[in-house]
């Protein structure tokens, strides 16, 4: 199914998701690169195959082929530093932070796009996956690299949308599932 | 012995890449211009046919999919000829499909500006270098005698050279934040 077929299974208690993703998509704060980026990654990152499949299919005729790898990049490594800095966060032990992390992240530096766009995914990603360490490093870090506010929530917007609907479609799947007595 | 943080010497040596027949196919020529890009792992021992060697050999053998994942290149090598490592490789069951291939130093050129021959044997010490892609020595590590080198150890310092914290989420409030590039 593609993404406006998988859109139109959105029912009705859930319109407001399905049109503010479909108005979303056409903010101008945004490039047509850093759309559909900011949808790849927040897709990946809502884990639901359906949306996923769907958005990467769609997002791969908007971007070329080194976005659409660098968007899914950001979701990957974000997966990974979310948890792991929102530790460090959330534990009043500071003693971690200054342990070597011991990860390696050097995709962060070699996934050949635009770093601006690269950073506005991450915060995409990590406004959904919840770090607030990560939201405001990044959010600073796409600010210094030249994009607006109104970008970052442009960014932001999208992400809560496609999350929303990643959760709406496990939902409608376990209530088909059950019609039919599986 | 040159020393973490220099550049590692220029040298174009014959090697044996396989135990082909065919000398075309056997044997090739590399130079430190090869594998541009990409990390370097050249590892040396005094002499083919000897028994420490085949063990770390294969050692290396088995994690280098571990380190081609991480862009990094094997180099074996001695100072022995193609030829006599052709035979090894041959003749020697462990050998046979050696991933990588042996550098001969025969002029002992490389090993001389490397300053790993021994002063005895006149043959390369047990060393072992790990070049960056800019060509700068990042590891040495060298054993004497008949002690093994550990190629699981080597692995783990390329992995610790290769990981940086790279990501801003490690910023603390009121830190400048980390330039990339």
């Amino acid at each position: 199914m593609n993404l406006n077929e998988l859109l139109e299974t959105v029912p009705a208690y859930a319109r407001d998701l399905k049109l503010n993703f479909s108005t979303l998509t056409q903010q101008v704060e945004l490039t047509p690169q850093q759309i559909w980026g900011t949808v790849v990654a927040s897709a990946v990152a809502s884990r639901n195959p359906d949306l996923t499949q769907a958005a990467l299919a769609e997002a791969a005729g908007h971007l070329p082929p080194q976005a659409l790898e660098a968007a899914k990049a950001a979701a990957a490594i974000m997966g990974m530093n979310n948890v792991f800095y929102r530790f460090m966060h959330l534990t009043t032990n500071q003693n971690y932070r200054s342990m070597p992390a011991r990860l390696r992240m050097n995709i962060i530096r070699s996934h050949g796009v635009e770093a601006a766009d690269f950073e506005l995914w991450c915060a995409a990603v990590s406004a959904i996956n919840g770090c607030s360490v990560c939201v405001d490093s990044h959010e600073k870090a796409v600010r210094e690299k030249g994009l607006t506010e109104d970008a970052v929530l442009a960014a932001v917007r999208l992400a809560a949308v496609i999350h929303g609907l990643a959760a709406v479609l496990d939902a409608e799947k376990v209530t088909a599932a059950q019609a039919i007595g599986v | 012995m040159l020393a973490v943080g220099e550049k590692f010497p220029s040298y174009s040596l014959t090697a044996t890449v396989s135990i082909e027949k065919d000398p075309q196919k056997a044997f090739k020529t590399i130079t430190d211009l090869d594998y541009a890009g990409k990390w370097k792992l050249y590892f040396f021992w005094p002499k083919d046919f000897t028994f420490v060697c085949p063990t770390e050999i294969t050692g290396f053998g088995k994690l280098e999919k571990q380190f081609r994942d991480r862009d990094t290149q094997i180099l074996g090598g001695s100072t022995d000829s193609e030829w006599v490592h052709h035979a090894w490789r041959t003749h020697h069951q462990d050998l046979k499909n050696l991933p990588f291939p042996m550098l001969s130093d025969i002029k002992r050129d490389l090993c001389g500006q490397l300053g790993i021959l021994d002063p005895q044997g006149g043959v390369a010490q047990r060393a072992t270098f790990l070049v960056d892609p800019d060509d700068v020595i990042r590891f040495v590590y060298v054993t004497d005698g008949a002690v093994g080198r550990n190629p699981d150890e080597v692995l783990r310092v390329l992995d610790a050279l290769q990981t940086d914290e790279l990501c801003p989420c490690n910023w603390h409030k009121g830190e400048a934040t980390l330039q990339i590039a």
